[in-house]
């Protein structure tokens, strides 16, 4: 007979890795076991219904290596603490796409596109990514725009473009000057309505 | 000549070896919020960075805001930056502080919770 809903059971306590609703503890094992503790925070995670999509996990490997790769070098990191990212990245992609999909549904589209990825960023907090996530994607868009096009493509677009003006533009010499570094940066290879040069600072 | 130069772009591009993260793996995540639907190539992709900006931003917060013992980032030196940051604090539910049975009690008994019966 508990005269509340939180479960302050006392003898719930004795059991390690009891997770207590509303108090936001979990209960570490008294040996201090921090990996176990960890396991059964998983398992015991208030209602037994509880099985969340966010089982689904990142590779440790990877996460451990970008985690390792953020902190000083001297520095270390606890393995339950690896493990915790784990969660914490899969907590984070679910959070970013639950926001950018309502976005997606409430516009009446089906799919998910990148505005609707950095809008939700911004929305739930994270703005500080959306610049350098639009660099990133603007230089990736850069390389394979490269990478597909043929070369002699690129060297025909390039002639052209001589042609027509009778010198190379000053702006599409990159810094050092070299002509086979030019990135010529098309939407479509049908036609070409005019180059438009990118280039690398 | 130009090959060698693309590579380079390559890498520069990928900022640091290339994306460390693998997308399929992330695409499934997504995938299994509700009501997703489909999710475009450039979706993914900035998911999958943003995913990379996110675990550096947690990890050096929290090593930052740690304790200062032993230059290890330890899981209660997260789970402080999480209650701290606002940022961070979707993650509350995950990652709740680990508390010993003693102190529990401990706290229990400076700040008794009503009971209905013993």
């Amino acid at each position: 007979m508990e005269g509340d809903g939180s479960t302050t059971d006392a003898s719930q306590l004795g059991m390690p890795g009891e997770y207590m609703a509303g108090s936001h503890y979990v209960l570490q094992s008294q040996d201090d076991d921090c990996d176990e503790s960890l396991h059964d925070h998983e398992e015991g995670n208030g209602s037994k219904e509880n099985f969340r999509e966010q089982d689904i996990y990142l590779p440790i490997a990877n996460v451990a290596r970008i985690m390792k790769n953020a902190v000083p070098q001297t520095g270390k990191i606890a393995k339950d603490a690896k493990e915790c990212v784990q969660e914490c990245v899969s907590e984070f992609i679910s959070f970013i796409t639950s926001e950018a999909s309502e976005r997606c549904h409430q516009e009446k589209r089906k799919t998910i596109n990148g505005e609707d990825i950095l809008f939700a960023m911004s929305t739930l907090g994270f703005d500080m990514y959306v610049e350098p996530l639009k660099l990133y994607l603007q230089k990736f868009r850069e390389v394979r725009g490269s990478v597909c096009a043929p070369s002699a493509i690129a060297h025909a677009m390039l002639s052209r473009l001589v042609c027509m003006t009778n010198q190379l533009p000053a702006g599409i010499i990159t810094a050092d000057g070299q002509q086979q570094n030019v990135m010529v940066y098309t939407t479509s290879y049908q036609q070409i309505p005019g180059v438009q040069q990118i280039q690398f600072s | 000549m130009s090959s060698n130069n693309v590579e380079e772009k390559v890498n520069h591009a990928s900022n640091s070896k290339g994306i460390s993260l693998p997308m399929t793996r992330v695409k499934l995540i997504m995938k299994s919020s509700p009501d997703v639907s489909s999710i475009n190539q450039e979706a993914l992709l900035l998911t999958t960075k943003a995913t990379e900006l996110f675990v550096q931003h947690l990890a050096l917060s929290s090593f930052n805001n740690g304790s200062g013992k032993d230059q290890t980032l330890l899981y209660s030196d997260l789970a402080n930056t999480v209650e701290e940051k606002e940022t961070f604090q979707f993650l509350t539910d995950i990652l709740p502080k680990k508390i010993l049975v003693r102190d529990y009690l401990k706290l229990l008994e400076e700040n008794p919770i009503e009971e209905a019966d013993n």
